[in-house]
């Protein structure tokens, strides 16, 4: 019975998107409501089977059809399974009325199915060779969705960029599960994770330990599909697909590096830098994305480098050995950013018909970049962004785990929280209100909220997707670096926001004098840099005509034989 | 005289300059049927000599067809002929049987060709049928064939992502056995035939994108007829099929 649930949860799609193929002529627009029928049910079994997992009736269950085609219903798939289609459902119903006015509407709906199929089969994957089909195609319907309009070439060309950084994506988890069966035997995930808790170290490849080359190869697959810097050029670019694609990508398609890593986590526990990497790769896109988001004056693409930020939190919290907290976080930023999708459309429609826009300071501030003309006391903003890790600690050491000061990953994770804090309270001290005790007490009730929830819920989540206690510290311990790096770090990030307090401080003192002429052109140069995305499409474009054009010179010379 | 005969096996399962011989007779030759047939036999040629020499396929051999298999899906990229595009994905994807000839049999190693072959088989009836209809099989030259033919723009779609090795057809199995094979013997080969499948698909694309987008063509182009289109699609299934099947004695 519970086998049938699960197989049934990845087929419904597939059957749907076969039913709405065949009968389209016959029913007409009314055949995209089979889809939505199909993925409600999907959804709805997924909630049983969660609620079955949390009632502790249903533990790992795993269906071996072939040797390479194990389903593995565990904690995280079934709880992914479940967000996957809550968001495709979402989605699929958004799409009835969105999509009504446009050619191909079958056909979007068949994809959008498809995908759900193959994310679906993705997480409920139990062997290499059904991850990599998996991960291979949601690649393929993806450049499809993309282009769901097949009249614009440009919607074609930057699903082509999503299309082809998957597909390097790929490669590395194909290398990585060949490696995987030679030195196993075996493609199921299952038993390669038990053979290797029980001899971490058995197998040697290229003169290093197999688990830190899997390590290497598997970050790479997830920073491809998380939009990782120098592999993030697409994501921003892929606007000119349809809304609800835009929505479905960001919220579920992109967060599947996140997955990729929970997915190895024994392979990741007995690695010794590859989570070091991870993390300093995490936190280059986290603070990439977020000042490139702030340059943008699209919506859309703002949000796309919005996505970019956030995976790199995602990757960065893995870096720390955080890794249920990436799934909470993947969870909640695709419900919030697939929300902000699928809003964008109604708020540019509404623009469009009413130009009178908010002349509130928010609005000069945000859209206009225009600084507010009043401003908090500066001593005041700057006690509250000191205060907020020290109460973040005090919290954490009282209701989560009193050993909570000696986690590295933890203390990392505080002092980035306070990043978010510092940030907020400067937006705030930027910003004017009329009340301003009111608008400082709810931006510090509002981030202690997220702190708190942070906390609590990233400490449900480690019980519940990682139950066994040991792997959990070793999680930790492959995450930890040495003390002395440790420190510096902790002290880079304790400069950086006192440096931008101080720089606060400085333009307010000098809001109306000149900026010296050497700064001037320093944030000149700067802003030039940021707007131009710093040259990597530009650089990706001259690389990709380089080849061609070498391509094209070569058919000639040999006289295209 | 082995070495010679790998040799003339390196006109069949082309090795490059060698590879230059069937790419000019497949654009020499324009009926589809013999296009087709050299499709099917050509490859098997090469396979008949290499087992009759009864001998290990020299390393030196393997690096020339990698290279060869390199050259030819590099080269793939500008590309504009659909017919000329068949012909070369053809070269690169036979230089590549040369690393599975040291632990198959002769009848498994035909299976396995004619499975990577199907898919070029299928795309040079495609080719035919552009020609037919629009006096040419060639790229950006008219478009939009999802708006004026859509039946056979979804044919031509699959049947390229079955020409460039996309899972569940028979290509995409290949391509792991040859990956699995070499992955910790010769790691070097493995990123190269990696690289390969990626210029695969980014030919594949080009050639898709310059076929398919764009605003419909003028002119009165036939799509498909139901029965035609029914044909394509359960040969593409049994192709899917086999390749699931192929699996079982690859992987």
């Amino acid at each position: 019975m519970m086998s049938k649930l699960i197989l049934l949860i990845i087929l419904l799609p597939v059957l749907s998107a076969l039913l709405m193929h065949l009968l389209e002529g016959k029913l007409g627009r009314c055949v995209a409501r089979i889809s939505v029928a199909a993925i409600l049910l999907s959804a709805l079994f997924s909630g049983v089977l969660l609620w079955l997992s949390l009632s502790g009736h249903l533990i790992g269950q795993s269906i071996s059809i072939s040797p390479w085609t194990i389903l593995y219903f565990d904690s995280l798939s079934i709880l992914m399974a479940l967000v996957i289609s809550l968001i495709s459902l979402i989605v699929h119903i958004y799409s009835l009325r969105y999509m009504a006015e446009e050619s191909g509407y079958a056909r979007f709906f068949v994809l959008l199915d498809l995908m759900t199929a193959s994310l679906l089969l993705m997480v409920a994957a139990g062997d290499m060779i059904s991850l990599i089909i998996a991960w291979h195609f949601v690649g393929v319907f993806l450049y499809f969705l993309l282009g769901q309009d097949t009249r614009n070439p440009t919607a074609y060309r930057y699903a082509f960029w999503s299309l082809i950084t998957y597909r390097i994506g790929d490669l590395p988890l194909v290398f990585a599960a060949v490696l995987l069966f030679q030195a196993y035997g075996t493609w199921s995930l299952p038993i390669i994770f038990e053979q290797l808790n029980q001899a971490p170290n058995a197998h040697s490849v290229f003169g290093l330990p197999l688990p830190e080359v899997i390590g290497i190869l598997l970050a790479l697959a997830a920073f491809a599909r998380s939009a990782q810097f120098l592999l993030h050029t697409w994501l921003p670019y892929t606007m000119d697909g349809p809304t609800p694609v835009s929505a479905l990508m960001h919220a579920g398609i992109v967060n599947a590096g996140g997955f990729l890593i929970n997915r190895f986590a024994p392979i990741f526990a007995n690695t010794s830098d590859v989570l070091q990497w991870v993390f300093i790769v995490g936190f280059i896109s986290a603070i990439i994305g977020s000042v490139l988001m702030l340059v943008q004056n699209d919506i859309k693409k703002s949000l796309g480098y919005s996505t970019m930020g956030q995976m790199g939190f995602m990757i960065m919290e893995c870096g720390i050995g955080a890794f249920s907290l990436a799934i909470y976080h993947l969870i909640a930023h695709g419900v919030f950013k697939g929300t902000l999708f699928l809003s964008a459309g109604s708020v540019i429609h509404s623009a469009r018909k009413n130009d009178g826009v908010p002349q509130d300071e928010l609005y000069t501030f945000v859209v206009e970049k225009r600084p507010a003309i009043t401003r908090k006391p500066w001593l005041l903003m700057a006690a509250f962004t000191l205060s907020v890790p020290l109460v973040v600690l005090i919290l954490s050491h009282s209701f989560v785990s009193e050993d909570y000061f000696q986690k590295q990953g933890a203390i990392v994770l505080l002092f980035f929280g306070w990043i978010t804090g510092a940030q907020l309270i400067f937006a705030t001290y930027r910003t004017h209100a009329q009340n301003l005790w009111r608008l400082v007490f709810i931006s510090i009730l509002s981030f202690t909220i997220v702190i708190i929830g942070y906390i609590f819920i990233s400490h449900a989540f480690n019980v519940y997707l990682y139950p066994d206690t040991a792997l959990r510290e070793k999680l930790i311990a492959a995450a930890s670096i040495d003390k002395i790096r440790f420190d510096i770090l902790v002290a880079l990030i304790t400069l950086t926001i006192v440096i931008g307090w101080l720089v606060a401080y400085y333009t307010e003192r000098n809001r109306n004098g000149k900026h010296p002429k050497y700064t001037g052109r320093l944030w000149t140069m700067f802003y030039a840099l940021i707007t131009r995305e710093f040259y990597l499409t530009d650089l990706y474009s001259l690389l990709s005509r380089t080849i061609l054009s070498s391509a094209n010179k070569l058919n000639v010379w040999l006289r295209w034989n | 005289m082995p070495d010679i005969n790998l040799l003339l096996a390196g006109l069949f399962l082309p090795l490059f300059p060698f590879s230059m011989v069937f790419n000019a007779l497949f654009n020499r030759v324009k009926h589809v049927v013999l296009r087709c047939f050299l499709l099917i036999g050509w490859p098997h040629i090469g396979l008949a000599i290499i087992h009759s020499t009864d001998t290990n396929v020299p390393t030196w051999i393997i690096t020339w067809a990698l290279v060869t298999s390199l050259f030819y899906a590099f080269r793939m990229l500008t590309l504009r002929d659909v017919g000329q595009w068949n012909s070369f994905l053809a070269t690169s994807v036979w230089a590549m049987l040369w690393l599975t000839t040291s632990d198959m049999n002769l009848s498994m190693h035909h299976i396995y060709t004619f499975g990577v072959t199907a898919p070029l088989v299928l795309l040079a009836l495609l080719s035919a049928g552009l020609e037919k209809r629009f006096g040419a099989a060639y790229t950006d030259l008219y478009g939009g064939l999802a708006l004026s033919i859509p039946r056979f723009a979804g044919v031509l779609v699959v049947v390229i992502l079955a020409a460039i090795a996309t899972p569940l057809f028979p290509g995409f199995f290949i391509m792991l056995k040859l990956i699995l094979d070499t992955s910790v013997t010769m790691p070097v080969a493995t990123v190269v035939l990696l690289t390969i499948w990626l210029l695969w698909s980014w030919a594949g694309v080009r050639l898709l994108q310059g076929l398919i987008v764009g605003p419909a063509s003028q002119g009165d182009a036939d799509d498909f007829n139901l029965i035609s289109c029914w044909s394509y699609v359960i040969t593409l299934v049994v192709l899917m099929l086999s390749g699931v099947y192929l699996s079982g004695f690859l992987l």
